[in-house]
């Protein structure tokens, strides 16, 4: 299900130079200006891609953790995981 | 009356920006190679105009509104915004044809499509990688077909051939003698911010391949309703060749090159159609 304040972040964050600068020296407070339901902030907060991926464009989605500086290769890694969660959840 | 003097089509990807000096030689000479074709062919079709087909990678557009469709109808157009973008094709503005792009746009409302316009619009990597590594003459007019490949739903394969058709026709009615090509941009198969991320599916790209080469637009439409779904998301870029074929008529596809290219994440593709009347 696709989550628009959590995807207007992510574009926002894509578009505005300044706005990914101070995100990067204060994530919290620049998430607080967007209505980012608690256990989203908490997932942005941990980084934790398991629980953004499903909710955000898959593009968005690769933007955003560029922009917090997750070298390609384990943003990668952290989504390959959730392939081998799957398909171990299938059997 | 204007004239379709070529359609080519040729694979994007940010790391082809981003990487193009340090990627293995090797490598990067199969995707000049891919690239230098197109730009020969094209220069021999001493266009006039060149509309290109692309997605939009969140660029213009935001899930607030989404057009499946829209037209670039302005004298102008912005360059890529994307700082990776800005060391390999720094330029801020490129030509626009708004008259023919309004009349694409009025063609296509007469013929019962309604796409968005846009008398401006950011052209980014999915239009300006291609025009960086084919070399396009940077006084081109360019005339953008941007189509939602990225946000479902998107526009029926059965659409996109619809599209080329209508394509086609307003090129053909439009009443200056313009030389004017075409240039899909994007796919093959790719797989970006999802799981299978990195994931290149060399055996839709080569049932892609087949599908054009045979022509028959049912069997195409069929095979692409059936496999999008099943691939990676970036294979869905397949709507800007298959608008791109349809164009041509739907027969004539030549592929100039195709290859699994893991250095940018992509099937590469370029191609070209032969153009009959």
């Amino acid at each position: 299900m696709t989550d628009y304040w959590l995807s207007k972040l992510f574009f926002d964050l894509q578009h505005d130079g300044k706005l990914a600068a101070e995100f990067r020296s204060d994530m919290a407070a620049v998430i607080g200006r967007y209505e980012i339901k608690p256990e989203i902030r908490k997932a942005l907060l941990e980084d934790d891609v398991g629980t953004i991926a499903p909710r955000v464009n898959a593009y968005l989605l690769r933007f955003y953790f560029q922009i917090r500086g997750m070298p390609e290769s384990e943003f990668m890694a952290r989504l390959h995981a959730l392939q081998q969660r799957k398909e171990a959840a299938h059997g | 009356m204007a004239d379709l003097v070529g359609v080519f089509a040729a694979s994007h990807g940010p790391i082809i920006a981003r990487d193009w000096e340090t990627m293995p030689t090797g490598h990067r000479n199969k995707l000049a190679a891919g690239f230098d074709e197109i730009g020969r062919r094209l220069k021999a079709c001493r266009p006039d105009l060149l509309v290109v087909i692309s997605p939009d990678h969140w660029v213009n557009f935001f899930i607030s509104n989404l057009p499946a469709v829209c037209i670039g109808i302005g004298e102008e157009h912005d360059g890529p915004p994307e700082p990776f973008m800005k060391k390999v094709f720094p330029h801020q503005r490129l030509k626009g044809h708004a008259a023919f792009g309004r009349h694409l746009l009025e063609t296509a409302l007469d013929g019962d499509f309604e796409p968005a316009l846009s008398h401006r619009l950011k052209l980014d990597h999915g239009t300006c990688i291609p025009l960086w590594r084919i070399g396009v003459d940077i006084q081109l007019p360019i005339v953008p077909l941007i189509v939602n490949d990225l946000e479902e739903p998107m526009p029926s394969i059965r659409r996109c051939l619809a599209w080329g058709r209508l394509l086609r026709r307003a090129i053909e009615s439009y009443p200056e003698p313009l030389r004017i090509a075409v240039l899909g941009t994007g796919g093959l198969s790719h797989s970006i911010g999802e799981s299978t991320m990195g994931w290149i599916d060399e055996e839709f790209d080569h049932n892609c391949i087949k599908h054009f080469e045979d022509g028959q637009e049912e069997r195409l439409a069929a095979f692409l309703t059936h496999a999008l779904p099943r691939t990676g998301n970036g294979a869905h870029e397949i709507r800007d060749w298959v608008i791109a074929h349809a164009a041509a008529g739907s027969k004539g596809f030549e592929l100039i090159d195709y290859f699994p290219s893991p250095e940018t994440l992509v099937g590469a593709g370029f191609a070209s159609w032969t153009v009959g009347k």
